[in-house]
């Protein structure tokens, strides 16, 4: 990827989708990632735990554009797929995609029945080189805020590519 | 359930009860159908093989999954300001996986964690930190 064309990438929004925070999403991500604790199944542990709705696990937010992203409310202008265009120039040259770093900041409870929109921009593109390979660094950064425009939660996605 | 941990019994050092298990192929599966990521790498064993890795292997997030599940049993649900992890190692079927969380600091109602996920032999998996706000 040339200077420019990474350049041009920074700073951009690279999508943004409205999602559904469901219930039976909830669960079934708390079982996968081995979480017996009662709050994820049952509403009434929940609110004993003053929860308006049952919350996600703090992982959640990385997966919520895969569940309750209904249709109706995706932006008329499509949802963007800046992200898989600089993955695909990258990998238009072959080599491997990995998970670098994960991060997340909290700032509300995110809960089941909340309506979120994920707005995701890319934060950074560098490359570092070395004698074994060219490893292409992609940092993007996604903030879910509720239908008032609170930021709830914000996750910050580092892949790098290997070639 | 235990009630998670608060401020009055947590101390620069306390550790967190260890989350330990031994991943199966099916968690794999379980985590892919919950996440909606459909990497072949992390179910799909001919193709695992063809791009020269021994095995099908663990998503990154599946491995981060589970410390915050353990996290979250420590901490309580709802506390947690941020965390982050660096995805050191990859995960395989078979290998035993223990969550290693530790109290770095705590100043105000503010608690510092130290994170990690290590197989049997002790190698990392996963490394990071995460903050937590308790009540007094």
């Amino acid at each position: 990827m040339d200077e420019a064309t990474r350049t041009a990438f920074i700073g951009t929004e690279i999508g943004r989708t409205t999602v559904v925070v469901e219930r039976s999403a909830v669960s079934f991500f708390a079982q996968a990632v081995l979480d017996d604790d009662p709050i994820y199944r049952d509403q009434r542990e929940a609110e004993a735990k003053g929860f308006a709705g049952i919350p996600v696990p703090p992982t959640f937010p990385f997966v919520m554009q895969n569940w309750g992203a209904y249709g109706e409310l995706q932006p008329a202008e499509g949802n963007g797929s800046g992200l898989a265009q600089v993955l695909g120039t990258l990998m238009a040259g072959g080599g491997l995609i990995l998970h670098g770093e994960q991060a997340f900041t909290y700032h509300q409870p995110i809960v089941t029945g909340q309506t979120l929109t994920g707005v995701t921009v890319l934060r950074d593109i560098y490359v570092k080189e070395s004698k074994a390979a060219t490893m292409t660094f992609v940092v993007s950064e996604t903030t879910w805020s509720d239908e008032a425009g609170t930021p709830m939660a914000t996750a910050t996605f580092n892949i790098i590519h290997r070639i | 359930m235990s009630e998670p941990w608060n401020l009055a019994t947590l101390s620069v050092g306390s550790e967190a009860p260890v989350l330990t298990h031994t991943l199966t192929r099916t968690d794999l599966v379980r985590y892919a159908g919950a996440s909606g990521d459909y990497n072949p790498m992390h179910h799909d064993e001919p193709k695992a093989l063809a791009a020269k890795q021994p095995s099908v292997f663990g998503h990154g997030m599946l491995s981060m999954g589970i410390v915050a599940t353990a996290l979250t049993h420590f901490i309580g649900v709802g506390t947690l300001e941020t965390f982050s992890v660096r995805f050191a190692r990859q995960t395989w079927p078979g290998e035993t996986l223990s969550t290693k969380i530790v109290v770095s600091a705590i100043e105000g109602g503010l608690v510092s964690l130290d994170v990690r996920l290590v197989n049997d032999a002790g190698e990392e998996k996963v490394v990071g930190q995460a903050t937590a706000r308790l009540d007094a």
